[in-house]
């Protein structure tokens, strides 16, 4: 019996470059698991996260870090977050389930997304290009999480640091993505 | 247009799906015994309004919530943005409420 | 030599001569010049052919108002027609060319158009073009359109890229004239973000035009320390080169950024960014426009605007002419005399239309107060005045002044309306501006200096001020209030040549007072009939003027008669600014699954479903007809196993307590009690009881299930369902996500698919027949631990399964899949064969599912419970989707089963003209049926299912083919349905 062993690809292939004093690079090996909140649950979803984590529920458009660093925690909708974590695995959703246990309703999203990181002194005037939202740190500061549209393709946009960004969009349109964003940063480097 | 997100501020009209007419959340009890004539007023008969209208919009870019917001139909000027869930469950609490006012 | 109109003094650096070429003449000029100064410098002023009449123009004004110097811009691919030459800014190497002439600008063709003006008279094109009729398409249209119109395109592709961009701000002030400085300036300090946006290459406005002093020093130097106070502040923005040209809802603006068009080549960056900015506030400082006066042949090249004369001599060091005569209403006007004499031109005259006093002396120059120019002499330029009390001035340049009109545009954006003001005899802007906007400066009618920079520090400090921000007025500069008064004169009624309007479209007083004796009386109809206003200027210089003639004409004042609106934007905007990145490929995003490189390596052809490629077929070498590869993949998989990939399919995610009975509200058939490990088919309908979407929902858990929609509904049953859940049953506990992309899923069908998939599948679980019956799901795992989800469903009617694993492995999966059907001869298969296999099966798909149709037409109706509350249930027992004689979904085979079925096709009944009354119904899918061996289809027909076996004819009156067909019933194939649960 011959291995028929899958092997893993990213949906870039793991990008990777440098625009003078910018950075943009595919970011891979995370864990992405929405956790949703059944209804009338929040109390006891926040008292799992708190004890798990050490960290708060983020309300919609901000996030959490869980005390250990490890694990960030994304307000994306009303009721609904998603939880980003350093993993290589198949089964996101279980390491979340271990965790929080039966307080949340899990979906696995760690293949649906594209993550590209962009950094450094044009990371702001390159994003202007195809963001629509104010990126301004007085406006969107560190840890602000975002879902919107560029360039046709929806985006949800983590604030990280004072220049740098996670940007994640449909695995599907990853090299239509990846295109806007290099061209974006060509165009003001 | 600008539409002020009850949860996120200002956000470009371009992230928002329209639907139309607020009233759609008064859909009508299957089982009452006019119940063809009311979904038929409910799917067919809205107002077209030239001054303030209650919409509905859908977060569609952003955060999948359904807004609902009144606009002035000939200036575009908003005067209230609501997330449509909670003013349909304050409607399921008190059914007589249906979210306008006067 | 070179140059010879060049003075001393301006803003243009003579360190940095350039090198530029017009019509064929190799000319300099230097750094800061536009291509009109440049021009005037070298002494060329006659520079194009005006619209209509073809007759020799000139350049006119200094700004983006010109209507006449528009030019053909660069060669060859890059070429750009009409180009304002007076806000081109100079390079080296520019090269320009003139337009709207056959032959040569000097010797033009079409200049005879002139001799017949009388014929060619406001409404002409109506009047003339009329009859008979069909001599418009072929004469009449074709004719025009070969005379008329201004530059030329290259036809080619632009090889320029542009951009597009958002940026926000607490106050946008347009214009960086003297308010608009002092406004940025003023917001600037109290903190707020501010964008300071003006058209021009250097900031100023009429500073640069102007020998003003501010606290004692040169206007210029004010500006430069202002500009470097600015630069300095980190919440300050500088946009140079950028027009605002739109103001729309909410504070939000259209701006064209010019970010290489002063550069020989865009080396690679954009060469224009169209940008959106958002802003709470925002202070117009756009300044005012100069208008002229109607008189005899005022149109000849060397009249101008005199605040444009001034402007030449002031900013760039150019005298437009060697003799200069001056004819105004105001005392501005007379600055230009005064400026002009003070760099030693010659004034040969001041003609102003007032009497009384002359406002200044001009040294050497005729002085003529209540008088006025009745006519001009000259062909290719102006060579003498004649005035009114019958003298003859020999001059080479005019400089008119019939006042100047606030740019109040951007104010009627949002549908204001601007008001009269009797001191200044122009419109300013009226009460209803646009949300956020104040207006400052010479825009509000504020046409001094001192004023200017008081009015727009009192406005950028209120701006700030009502964002909650502390503010100071502290320092306006000093500076004097010039003498500006007017006393309005529009039209010199005794001139017997045309006096021209609206330069830019050949419009004469004589038009406009045609237009009102023939019944335009309202001044919006005065403007389509006669042309006034239109065209790439829009009327800049033209409008006002254009209005005073038909309110004198009328007997009426002018804000009696009113004024056109203005609508965006402000000037021109390239449509490839608009367009963008969104050229070609770009324009939207391409979707790809995880399978597609594998596909693409195999030779897929390729199909666009919504922004999804799909594998539309797998070509063999040797198969040189797309229906030989089809009819391979169809009969292989029904033979023995294909795959497909269906990862487009939408996928969301349902779980909650009451996920169950949210599935049973969304959707018409019963869902509440689906077993777990269960497939259930799905009809979604919309509210007004016609068919949604169809698809299968599977029953993970108790509390989580997962759907699937069609691929090109997958995003509005997604939107639908979160209407369903936020804003019809808000008390239920579901929760909905799109797992669409999460999943490679591919379709294993046919008789050997089990065989196939135990290959694979973890020994561990169990997918016999009796293990994992029809419509059974479950998680699993693949090749030695991937986890995946098995679904046995079957869209061909075989032995089939769907298999998905997380996208990661979507790659591997379809290369294990295909390696382990190697001994079974699978075959790949895409959308065609996919599609023959259902319509094989009667499957109703996207051609039936129209949004017309409902479940009974699609013979579904008794899945419609009645037992529950659902979208749709109670309309769609509506008596008129529930006729007797309504559609049904049959099948059709043609009577000679050699011939081809079309879709699209209507049905009548033998022997009836194919007419609407005879109609009974359309064809909605055909294949060629490699399993059958010969055409079938699917349609929508009355009473269908009571009619099988009838012959009817399939029309297609279009395509000239009209066949005999068989009704019979849509399951072509293995009616039973026995194979799907081998």
């Amino acid at each position: 019996m011959p291995d028929m062993t899958l092997k893993p690809k990213t949906p870039l292939n793991g990008y990777s470059e440098t625009f003078g004093a910018t950075v943009l690079e595919e970011i891979a090996g995370m864990g992405l698991v929405s956790i949703a909140t059944p209804r009338g649950g929040v109390d006891a979803l926040q008292g799992a996260v708190q004890s798990a984590y050490g960290c708060a529920l983020p309300p919609t458009g901000s996030s959490t870090i869980g005390n250990d660093g490890a694990i960030r925690l994304m307000g994306l909708q009303p009721g609904q977050v998603f939880a980003l974590f350093a993993y290589d695995g198949d089964t996101a959703v279980t390491e979340i389930e271990k965790a929080l246990g039966d307080n949340g309703y899990y979906t696995d999203q760690s293949d649906s997304w594209a993550m590209l990181h962009l950094s450094g002194s044009a990371a702001i005037d390159a994003l202007a290009r195809i963001c629509p939202l104010d990126l301004d740190a007085s406006v969107f500061p560190d840890g602000t999480v975002a879902r919107t549209v560029m360039e046709h393709m929806g985006v949800i946009v983590l604030r990280e640091g004072t220049d740098g960004f996670l940007l994640m969009a449909a695995r599907s349109s990853a090299a239509n993505f990846l295109h806007a964003v290099e061209q974006s940063v060509r165009n003001v480097t | 247009m600008i539409i002020n997100h009850p949860l996120l501020g200002p956000r470009d009209a371009a992230e928002f799906y329209y639907l139309g007419d607020a009233s759609l959340l008064d859909r009508p009890d299957w089982q009452a015994p006019d119940a063809a004539d009311k979904f038929y007023e409910y799917q067919y008969l809205r107002d077209n309004a030239a001054g303030e209208h209650r919409e509905l919009w859908y977060h569609e870019q952003g955060d999948r919530s359904w807004l609902i917001v009144t606009r002035d139909t000939l200036t575009h000027d908003i005067t209230k943005v609501e997330l449509a869930h909670d003013v349909a469950l304050a409607k399921q609490a008190d059914p007589a409420n249906t979210g306008r006012e006067g | 030599m070179s140059q010879r109109m060049r003075i001393n003094g301006g803003i243009v650096d003579r360190s940095k001569p350039l090198s530029f070429e017009f019509d064929g003449k190799q000319l300099q000029g230097f750094a800061g010049d536009t291509l009109a100064s440049a021009l005037l410098a070298n002494d060329i002023r006659f520079v194009g052919r005006s619209f209509k009449y073809h007759r020799p123009r000139g350049i006119f004004t200094a700004g983006p108002e010109e209507p006449n110097a528009l030019v053909q811009l660069r060669r060859g691919p890059y070429q750009e027609p009409n180009t304002r030459a007076t806000v081109a800014e100079l390079y080296d190497g520019l090269h320009a060319a003139s337009q709207n002439y056959r032959g040569s600008l000097n010797f033009d063709l079409m200049a005879v158009n002139d001799l017949f003006a009388p014929f060619l008279s406001a409404g002409f094109y109506y009047k003339t073009f009329m009859w008979p009729q069909a001599f418009w398409e072929k004469v009449y249209e074709p004719a025009i359109r070969a005379s008329a119109g201004l530059g030329r395109l290259s036809g080619k592709d632009d090889p320029d890229i542009y951009d597009k961009g958002f940026l926000h701000c607490d106050i946008l002030v347009i214009g960086a004239g003297p308010a608009g400085l002092m406004a940025a300036l003023t917001a600037g300090r109290s903190g707020a973000r501010v964008i300071l946006a003006d058209e021009d290459f250097a900031p100023g406005g009429r500073l640069n035009a102007e020998t003003h002093e501010i606290n004692g020093g040169d206007a210029q130097g004010w500006t430069a320390s202002v500009l470097s106070e600015l630069k300095s502040l980190p919440n300050v923005r500088l946009m140079k080169r950028t027009t605002v040209y739109g103001a729309y809802d909410h504070g939000v603006y259209g701006a064209l950024e010019k970010s290489t068009d002063h550069l020989p080549m865009s080396g690679g960056k954009p060469r224009q960014i169209l940008w959106r900015i958002y802003s709470k506030r925002a202070v117009l400082c756009a300044g005012a426009t100069e208008r002229s006066i109607a008189f005899g042949n005022n149109d000849r090249p060397g009249v101008m605007l005199a605040g444009a004369v001034r402007a030449y001599a002031n900013r760039w060091g150019v005298a437009p002419g060697r003799n200069v005569a001056i004819f105004t209403n105001n005392d501005d006007g007379w600055r230009t005399a005064t400026d002009l004499a003070a760099k030693g031109v010659s004034i040969a005259a001041v003609i102003d239309t007032r009497s009384g006093a002359a406002p200044a002396d001009v040294a050497g120059a005729t002085i003529a107060m209540g008088a006025s120019i009745v006519d001009t002499k000259g062909r290719k330029g102006i060579s003498a005045v004649t005035l009114s009390n019958g003298t003859t001035v020999p001059v080479d340049c005019l400089a008119v002044s019939g006042g100047w009109s606030p740019n109040v545009h951007l104010t009627c954006h949002q549908r204001g309306r601007p008001d009269w003001a009797d001191e200044i005899a122009a419109f300013v802007p009226g009460k209803d501006l646009p949300v956020g906007m104040s207006v400052a400066g010479a825009a509000k009618g504020a046409l001094t200096l001192a004023a200017c920079l008081q009015e727009g520090a009192k406005a950028g400090a209120q701006a700030a001020q009502d964002l909650g921000l502390t503010a100071s007025m502290a320092e306006i500069p000093e500076a004097s209030d010039e003498a500006s008064a007017i006393t309005p004169f529009w039209h010199v009624t005794e001139s017997k040549g045309r006096a021209w309007i609206d330069l830019q479209n050949d419009v004469t007083a004589k038009d406009v007072q045609l237009a009102k004796r023939e019944g335009y009386r309202s001044v919006e109809l005065l403007k389509r009939y006669t042309t006034l206003g239109m065209a790439t200027d829009q009327g800049k210089t033209a409008n006002v003027l254009g209005l005073a003639v038909l309110a004198e004409a009328s007997g009426k004042s002018i804000p009696e008669t009113g004024t056109t609106i203005f609508r965006p934007p402000y000037t021109p905007v390239p449509i490839a600014a608009f367009a963008g990145r969104s050229r070609g490929k770009d324009f939207r995003p391409t979707r790809l699954t995880p399978g597609h490189e594998w596909a693409a390596e195999q030779g897929a052809v390729f199909v666009e479903a919504g922004m999804w490629l799909r594998g539309q077929w797998f070509p063999k070498p040797g198969e040189t007809h797309w229906r030989e590869s089809v009819d391979r993949e169809v009969l292989a998989t029904r033979k023995s196993v294909g795959i497909c990939d269906v990862t487009t399919l939408g996928k969301i995610d349902v779980q909650g307590r009451d996920a169950a009975e949210f599935l049973n509200k969304v959707y018409a058939n019963g869902f509440a009690k689906l077993p777990v490990g269960k497939v259930r088919y799905g009809l979604m309908l919309r509210e007004d009881g016609m068919v949604m979407d169809d698809g299968t929902t599977a029953r993970l858990s108790e509390n989580h299930f997962v759907m699937t929609t069609t691929t090109a509904n997958a995003v509005g049953v997604f939107r639908h369902m979160e209407f369903c859940r936020q804003c019809l049953w808000p008390d239920l506990d579901v929760h909905l996500i799109s797992a669409t992309e999460q999943f490679a899923q591919y379709a294993v069908a046919g008789p050997n698919a089990r065989k196939l998939l135990q290959k694979i599948v973890d020994p561990e679980f169990d997918i016999s027949n009796d293990a994992f019956p029809f419509m059974g799901c479950g998680e699993i795992t693949v090749c030695g631990g991937t986890p995946a989800r098995l679904f046995r469903i079957s869209f061909s009617g075989e032995l089939a399964y769907e298999i998905a694993v997380p996208s990661r492995y979507g790659d591997g999966l379809i290369r294990a899949l295909m390696a382990a059907g190697e001994e079974f001869d699978a075959v790949p298969y895409g959308t065609e064969a996919l599609s023959v296999m259902r319509i094989e099966k009667g499957h109703p798909a996207g051609n039936e599912l129209n949004g017309q149709t409902t479940a009974r037409d699609m013979g579904m109706g008794r899945m419609v419970s009645k037992k529950k509350d659902s979208i749709g249930s109670i309309l769609s027992e509506r008596p008129e989707l529930n006729r007797e004689d309504g559609l049904a979904l049959v099948g059709f085979r043609p009577v000679d089963r050699a011939r081809q079925l079309k879709s699209g096709a209507h049905f009548i009944p033998k022997g009836k003209t194919p007419s609407l009354e005879n109609d009974e119904g359309w064809m909605t899918s055909v294949a060629y049926s490699p399993t059958l061996g010969h055409s079938i289809g699917l349609g929508f027909i009355k009473r269908g299912s009571d009619r099988l076996g009838e012959t009817i004819v399939a029309a297609d009156p279009i395509r000239g083919e009209s066949i005999e067909v068989e009704i019979v019933s849509p399951h072509f194939f293995d009616p039973e349905g026995e194979r799907v649960r081998a």
